[in-house]
């Protein structure tokens, strides 16, 4: 329903932003709740007020309790209870901001969506977007501005400052990546105020590497911008950009443009990846070629060189079949501009120069990719400046350190002493929402500030593609806390202002109302640069090149884990159960290697046993860099690169909260300043043995025609191949359909018929929709344990499947598994208290409250997506704690949440069903409402546009469109359950000259 | 030999045989009607922090019920009105009753007044107001004569059996959109025609499957 | 005219030549006297397992399904099993009662009672998972149809429904079977027993009986009748039972077999506890004269037929599913016997296959040892049945994605062991106050019932 009308609620921002009604409203609701937190009571009667008392929720059998209503005391403008209202706002993350429309019921966040105005979201998240709502709702988060543990007010801080940040004194900053204008504008008054002060950007994944690679071509730092609609030809070096990195969204989003293939006239594009670790992105290539990550630099380089890059002339590498990297080179030249080449972050500089390079060779630059200048970044290399900073801070040529965000402590290399620094320093100011590693470590005279969740607080930035972007807050801070501008502007000026108006002053009032109502400032974005070579630039890339070395023997590559990223998510429980998109694994990082790899430490692959007991444990491997010592479950991962151990960093937290402390193991320690991407190391088998949590243990499709694929071209020879695949045994009844043994559901006319189309080409595997759903539809979140015994609870599941020689270089499919609401649902048949029944609109209904869990119906399901509450886990998730009505107000007040002991699953979002079927009767006078008015969570969320929704009775809708095309198949259809959800086959578009 | 059992035990398994079958017959019948909802819901009538009374309010000043519960057409709560909506009144009527002391206070301190639910269906029931009052549901048909209550009290039973009662015959509890909030509104000797009428003109056809009102 | 045969006498069913007297003394004075000391040993086992039944239960109720060892695939782990595997038990005693009554089979008139009483305490412990096993037991009575606020109906196409009643109608009628049939025991008893307390009890139930003439008539109509109306149930119940199963639509499940398989494999299991505990009463009370190898040797020739019935059933599902073509069904079989569980799988053929083989030679049959070992074995394979069925072929269906693998938790174990506690504290209450043999029917085949016993051998009246 984002779709409402923008001028109500967007007109209401403007109000809402700068007028006292929105105070005194602001005020009432949340500041006085939030300092009532401690007291239980009065905290549960705010709930009520938003008609969430989850806690009581589920009791369906017992006697209901009194309730009591609080209305407001003064009506607050446009709130109309139980109608959720929709505001625009923007996502933080690694220097770049994506656009994001908030729902919030009687001002309480609940769900976040894509800004389809942004042009770095285009209505689309990912999963990171998607969970963010938890991490506000956090109980563990930092609610206090302690000074050497003792805690402090607001004022007292802002004395401090006042104190003693006086001009002159020897400030060092250190912050995370950011590109928020305001902060820039500050940042500039800081250096005239502090002239011996420097600013250090430390991100332990940062673009930094990226930007010196543009930088020895090009003469400065420039960030590439992949045009992936442009781009007919894709070619990535290491770099998952379908994950979620500050530029997943809109990549997904324009990569899909490209493969959407409608009918055979339609052509789509080609990617190739090359990668040690099976990513994400790697799994949706056409080629695949599997090096060590060390390796991957004389890949790049040898490529450079059949392109002719400047520089490379008769470069070759011994580390990748010489045939691929021509055909490669041949079909990047022949797009003549339209194809585009990307490296991963973490790749060394060599890597990108190498990239930057090719672009230009095939005159990519401006059509497939564009460069272009941040005008937040410095100059200087930051890597460098970071290690630079510790040492100086320890020599004690600087009076303070102020940290905004970032966790230095747990995230440097272990050879850089942070903890060293702080306690030399003293004088320290870390920013930081939790209590975490790094404020744990703060000397006495360390002031931990608790920092405010980006919906709480103001703010602004740049996007990846440099759209001005505002932030604005939906809601007081819960734990009072400061934002980032606030504190800069505190220590720049000594006096407090608040962020609201320290944006407005970076911003002007000119557009102010259209910048709310858009969310960002429209049309703006980085001008392109002209991006030329550099003189000399061609030796400084092969010297670089000539000095690139791969690691001998087994290296060690720490990779961003992709849903917990460097650990600053680690305590967010959606995320920490949500299955890695390749391994299937939650709750932990783990050492992935080649099933030869593992064979050196004697684990066979695939195993004797095809499936896993709960009691099983994984052996484990010690792992020896740099003088310390890791153990790491061993997990084989078919077409990871031999000789190569990816581990994921984010996990062993000892500071993150209940959720994240202690899940995991911490993998810094074999981290180095001077090698912090690979590394290196001795590689033993431990006598130890670990419990993994897996949801999906078998790899194979056992030859079933589950996911159906083909290339383009055998598409374009036999369009139906999908369909024609399985067909319904049996007699056929008058209305061509096979005939049924169950009672045929007949739909009345005045319905709509609702149906689900997943595109599995388009689909990428990234799980957002798990996330999506898992908010939209208060799904509890169970613990290791569970997950282990096979109990996860998410209405919808990526299946990952590989196929090809496992031993080799073989391809994943990823499959999203909904309930797939058959018409004849098996389901439906067996219960004996009919919980489960056929709704009109078609509709596999789940009656909770009717609901006594023979867990028949679960056992009877094809497809196992029916969840079952083997014990109260909305009780443990929601209730447990200081003060568990934080997390509760995360819940959607449209969704029952579930008591033990019955079944759930997915329900197409029947809440948004209804409330659509609802308004449109009340303004059409019918319940169909029209195509595109209502989204499933899932569907929404999708950054590459792979699900379809609607109304089967409008045969203009675009779902029908879809059943309709030829690829279009249902899963197991040789059953005759006739679903409702059906599949496009998946497409692959190889080189022909591979063949 | 003596005689074990007197003479009337021969009668015994005769009666265990029928008492037996009265026995389970009036458990069943107990638990079908001191549990319903009928016996336990209806007339509750729970004491309200202030005592506001409807009967004055809406029955002799004839307020209507959309001046308090305003989001009644539009959203799924009828909601609750703010203190703001009193004191729109009360600023100049009865400025001192200490009966309103309560809701001066809630005023000044901005606090919320909590007044005790009636009408609280399960959390697992989602009812909607507007998609009944929309289509000629009167408000008393579920509320009574709200119009006569000194304290609200439940008229109906609101058990899913009723609610049903009315998704399968809608007929009977339909009135003229213009009549919807008219506490007084009794069914005319025309009701039948009157709700054929609006039936084909709203086109309704209350939904009896599950997922109507349970998600 | 005349024809001449050779008139080869049948064995007698009962030995040691025995008047009415002392036979009614033999079985009567159990019930009478003193309880020996193993009985007491074994009572106070029993109710300890009895009480870690309930404590199970209690566990269960408290934190929830979820102490089991099911998970997502599998969502029926041994609560199903054992209630499987207690009804096929159940199914001996009315089987012998009913169908061999019809059959006039007099040797049953030795093992009877006591099978009947074996089902009745069978059916009690298999009735206890049912209620159980969901997820809100509180709400378990919502199975049956009953007026309720919220005008809902059962769903009368679940075979979980259908259960539901068929148990519950082989419980009653095998209840009132039994108790038809001990009614003249209990005046027996009543007449007997010296204290006017026991007098007073045996005589209520013995419902006034004198054994008059016109009482005899009435009863034997009346125990023919329900012999006819309990025959059809003991087939009903366990296809029924299977239908929990074949009705589905799971691979392994979803097969027409079922039904007689699923009662050929309940009376094997049935005889094999009827024998099992048949010998060790036997043996404890000597009832040798009663129970003769000439029994056992029987009840063995039809655990050897149900046998090769259940056995030619795991055979014909192998080559039904190959037959048909289907993936998902091949690979189900294929997983059974090769896959995860194949454990499981071997262990039930060679107990319910290979074992009952042993009783083609005579030898074996009449062996005392022989036939209590094998008729362990044999319910040790049918439990293993139960297993295989219900867990193999939930573990891997239709998508590879879902599958997983179950194991039992301590609690699932406990409660199972705990069954026994309640089973054995009936049943030795059983043997302590009724008569475990059917005095009345025991003497119409007693050779000196025979109104031509005294010109058999000879004499003159």
């Amino acid at each position: 329903m984002s779709t409402a009308q923008p001028n109500t609620y967007w007109r209401s921002l403007n109000e809402l932003s700068h007028n006292d009604e929105y105070k005194r409203f602001v005020d009432r609701e949340f500041q006085a709740n939030a300092t009532e937190l401690t007291d239980g009571y009065s905290r549960r009667n705010f709930l009520q007020i938003m008609g969430a008392s989850i806690a009581l929720a589920g009791f369906a059998a017992c006697r209901k309790p009194i309730q009591k209503i609080l209305p407001y005391s003064r009506q607050p403008e446009f709130v109309v209870a139980g109608n959720p209202l929709f505001y625009a706002t923007a996502i933080p993350f690694r220097g770049a901001v994506t656009g994001l429309v908030v729902q919030t019921h009687e001002g309480r966040p609940t769900k976040v969506e894509g800004n389809e105005l942004h042009p770095d979201s285009l209505g689309g998240t990912n999963v990171l977007q998607q969970a963010t709502i938890l991490d506000l709702y956090d109980p563990d988060r930092s609610r206090n501005i302690l000074l050497g543990g003792e805690s402090k007010t607001v004022a007292e801080f802002s004395a401090f400052c006042a104190e003693f940040f006086t001009s002159g004194k020897r400030v060092a900053f250190l912050s995370e990546a950011t590109s928020s204008q305001t902060v820039s504008r500050i940042r500039r008054s800081l250096s005239s105020r502090f002239a011996n002060s420097t600013w250090v950007t430390y991100e332990p994944f940062g673009e930094e590497n990226a930007l010196l690679g543009t930088q020895t071509v090009f003469g400065s730092k420039l960030r590439a911008i992949p045009q992936y609609d442009k781009a007919n030809v894709v070619v990535s070096f290491d770099n998952d950009f379908m994950s979620s990195g500050p530029d997943s969204v809109r990549a997904a989003k324009l990569f899909a443009k490209r493969k959407k293939v409608m009918s055979t006239q339609d052509d789509m594009n080609r990617l190739y990846v090359v990668e040690s670790n099976y990513s994400l992105t790697g799994s949706n290539a056409e080629h695949r070629v599997r090096v060590k990550s060390s390796e991957v630099a004389q890949v790049a380089f040898a490529l450079a060189a059949a392109v002719g890059a400047d520089g490379f002339s008769g470069y070759s590498n011994a580390h990748s079949s010489h045939d691929i990297l021509n055909q490669m080179a041949a079909d990047l030249r022949a797009q003549n501009g339209a194809a585009v080449v990307v490296a991963g972050d973490d790749q060394p500089v060599s890597v990108h120069a190498a990239v930057a390079a090719i672009n230009v060779a095939i005159g990519s630059v401006g059509n497939g990719v564009t460069y272009a200048a941040l005008p937040f970044t410095d100059s200087a290399n930051q890597n460098e400046a970071f290690t630079k900073l510790i040492s100086d801070l320890k020599a004690g040529s600087y009076d303070a350190l102020v940290m905004v965000g970032t966790n230095p402590v747990y995230t440097a290399p272990a050879d850089v002493d942070v903890k060293g620094a702080l306690s030399a320093v003293g004088t320290v100011v870390h920013l930081s929402t939790h209590v975490d590693e790094t404020s744990a470590a703060l000397p006495a005279t360390g002031w931990h500030v608790n920092r405010a969740h980006f919906l709480e607080a103001w703010g602004d930035g740049l996007s990846y593609t440099g759209a001005e972007s505002v932030i604005q807050p939906l809601i007081q801070p819960l734990f009072g806390g400061l934002s980032d501008i606030e504190v800069l502007n505190l220590i720049a000026t000594g006096t407090f202002t608040a962020g609201h108006d320290l944006v407005k002053t970076t911003w002007g009032t000119a557009d102010w109302r259209e910048v709310l109502h858009d969310g960002l400032r429209k049309g703006t974005s980085f001008r392109a640069e002209a991006a030329r070579t550099a003189s000399g630039a061609g030796q400084a890339v092969r010297s670089l090149a000539d000095g690139a070395a791969s690691v001998d023997g087994i290296e060690i590559v720490f990779k961003p884990d992709s849903k917990i990223y460097d650990g600053r998510f680690a305590n967010n429980g959606w995320l920490m159960e949500l299955p890695d998109p390749i391994t299937k694994i939650t709750w932990d990082n783990v050492a992935l290697m080649s099933p030869a790899t593992a064979g050196q430490f004697g684990v066979e692959y695939p195993r004797s046993s095809i499936l896993r007991a709960p009691a099983d444990e994984e052996p484990m491997v010690s792992i020896t860099s740099n003088g310390n010592t890791v153990e790491l479950a061993i997990w084989v991962v078919p077409g990871h690169a031999d000789d190569s151990i990816t581990v994921y960093t984010g996990y062993g937290r000892t500071h993150s909260g209940r959720v994240g402390s202690g899940q995991g193991v911490d993998v810094h320690p074999l981290r180095t300043s001077g090698s912090p991407l690979f590394t290196s190391g001795t590689v033993t088998k431990s006598s130890n043995t670990y419990s993994i949590a897996s949801t999906q243990d078998h790899h194979s499709m056992e030859g079933r025609p589950l996911i159906r694929e083909a290339t383009l071209v055998a598409y374009k020879a036999n369009p139906t191949f999908a369909p024609d695949l399985v067909k319904v045994p049996g007699p056929i009844d008058d209305n061509g359909q096979a005939i049924s043994l169950f009672n045929e559901q007949t739909f009345p006319e005045r319905e709509p018929q609702w149906g689900m189309t997943i595109d599995l080409n388009a689909c990428t595997g990234c799980g957002v929709c798990t996330i999506a759903c898992q908010a939209e539809n208060n799904i509890p979140v169970i613990g290791k344990n569970e997950v282990r015994r096979g109990r996860e609870m998410h209405w919808i599941r990526v299946d990952r499947y590989f196929s090809g020689d496992v031993n080799g270089n073989p391809q994943i499919v990823h499959q999203p598994i909904p309930c797939m609401h058959c018409e004849l649902a098996p389901c439906e048949q067996v219960c004996p208290v009919a919980a489960t029944t056929h709704s009109d609109d078609g509709l596999n209904q789940m009656t909770y409250n009717r609901c006594i869990g023979t867990r028949y119906c679960a056992n009877n399901c094809p497809f196992k997506v029916r969840r079952f509450n083997f014990f109260n886990y909305p009780k443990t998730f929601l209730t447990e704690g200081t003060d568990p009505e934080v997390v509760q107000m995360a819940m959607n007040p449209d969704v029952t949440v579930r008591f033990r002991g019955v079944i759930e699953k997915c329900t197409y979002c029947v809440q948004r069903l209804s409330r659509a079927k609802i308004e449109s009767k009340r303004e059409t006078n019918s319940v169909k409402p029209k195509d595109g008015s209502v989204k499933t969570a899932c569907q929404q969320a999708c950054p590459s546009d792979a699900i379809y929704f609607g109304d089967l009775t409008d045969s203009n809708s675009t779902v029908v469109q879809t059943k309709r095309n030829e690829r279009n198949y249902l899963l197991l259809e040789e059953l005759n359950i006739r679903p409702r959800t059906s599949y496009m086959a998946k497409l692959r578009n190889p080189n022909e000259a591979t063949a | 030999m003596a005689q074990l059992f007197p003479e009337w035990s021969n009668r015994v398994p005769r009666l265990l045989l029928v008492g037996s079958v009265l026995l389970i017959t009036s458990i069943v019948f107990f638990f079908w009607h001191f549990g319903s909802h009928e016996f336990l819901e209806v007339g509750y009538a729970p004491q309200q922090p202030i005592d506001y009374s409807h009967r004055l309010h809406a029955g002799e000043l004839g307020l209507d019920c959309r001046y308090c519960h305003a989001s009644v057409e539009v959203s799924a709560v009828a909601s609750i009105p703010s203190t703001q909506t009193c004191m729109n009144c009360h600023t100049q009527v009865l400025p001192e009753s200490d009966k309103l002391a309560l809701l001066r206070e809630s005023w000044t301190e901005g606090t919320a007044i909590e007044w005790v639910k009636v009408h609280d269906l399960p959390d697992y029931v989602q009812f909607n107001h507007s998609s009944h009052v929309n289509v000629g549901v009167g408000c008393s048909s579920c509320h009574g004569r709200v119009d006569r209550m000194e304290v609200v009290m439940q008229a109906e039973p609101m058990s899913m059996g009723w609610c049903l009662d009315c998704h399968n015959n809608p007929g009977p509890s339909l009135r003229p959109l213009d009549q919807v909030t008219n506490m007084s509104w009794v069914a005319p000797v025309n009701q039948f025609e009157l709700a054929a009428d609006i039936i084909s003109k709203k086109n309704i056809a209350p939904p009896i499957y599950c997922n109507a009102c349970h998600y | 005219m005349s024809q001449t045969s050779t008139y080869v006498p049948e064995k007698p069913l009962v030995e040691g030549n025995h008047t009415f007297g002392s036979l009614t003394a033999l079985i009567g004075d159990i019930t009478e006297k003193p309880a020996p000391t193993w009985w007491y040993i074994a009572f106070g086992i029993s109710n300890l397992l009895l009480g870690l039944l309930l404590t199970m239960i209690g566990y269960l109720i408290w934190e929830g399904t979820g102490v089991w060892g099911i998970t997502n695939p599998v969502g029926w782990g041994w609560a199903i099993i054992n209630f499987v595997w207690w009804v096929g038990i159940g199914h001996a005693g009315t089987l012998i009662s009913a169908i061999l009554f019809l059959f006039r089979q007099g040797w049953r008139t030795a093992i009877n009672r006591f099978a009947e009483a074996m089902t009745i305490f069978a059916v009690i412990c298999a009735l206890i998972f049912p209620g159980i096993h969901v997820g809100r037991i509180w709400l378990a009575y919502w199975m049956f149809p009953f007026p309720n606020g919220m005008q809902m109906w059962p769903n009368f196409n679940s075979p979980l429904l259908w259960d539901v009643f068929a148990v519950g109608t082989y419980f009653t009628v095998s209840l009132l079977f039994w108790y038809v049939g001990l009614v003249p025991d209990f005046a027996t008893l009543r007449d007997r027993v010296k204290s006017s307390i026991g007098a007073k009890v045996y005589g209520f139930f013995a419902l006034g009986w004198t054994g008059g003439n016109r009482q005899w008539q009435h009863y034997e109509k009346a125990y023919l009748l329900l012999a006819g109306l309990a025959t059809p149930l003991v087939l009903s119940v366990h296809t029924i039972v299977s239908f929990d199963f074949a009705v589905s639509i799971i691979p392994g499940w979803h097969t027409t077999i079922f039904p007689p398989y699923f009662v050929a494999g309940a009376i094997f299991s049935g005889f094999a506890m009827v024998m099992t505990l048949m010998l060790l009463a036997r043996k404890l009370y000597g009832l040798e004269d009663i129970m003769t190898i000439n029994h056992i040797e029987k009840m063995n020739l039809i655990i050897l037929v149900t046998g090769n019935m259940v056995g030619f059933a795991y055979i014909m599902e192998f080559f039904i599913a190959w037959y048909s073509g289907v993936t998902y069904e091949k690979a189900a079989f294929i997983n059974r016997a090769m896959g995860p569980y194949a454990w499981a799988y071997w262990t039930m053929f060679l107990c319910n296959v290979i074992s009952p083989q042993f009783f083609w030679s005579k030898k074996m049959r009449t062996s005392i040892v022989a036939s209590f070992i094998l008729s362990i074995v044999v319910n040790i394979g049918m439990w293993f049945e139960r297993f295989v069925i219900t867990v193999t072929s939930l573990a891997q269906d239709f998508l590879p994605s879902s599958w997983g693998y179950y194991s039992p938790t301590w609690v699932d174990i406990l409660t199972y062991l705990g069954t026994f506690g309640l089973f054995f504290t009936f049943f030795l209450l059983f043997l302590r106050f009724l008569p475990m043999v059917s005095m009345a029917e025991i003497k119409m085949v007693m050779p000196q019932a025979d109104p031509h016993y005294n010109e058999s051998k000879g004499g003159h009246a």
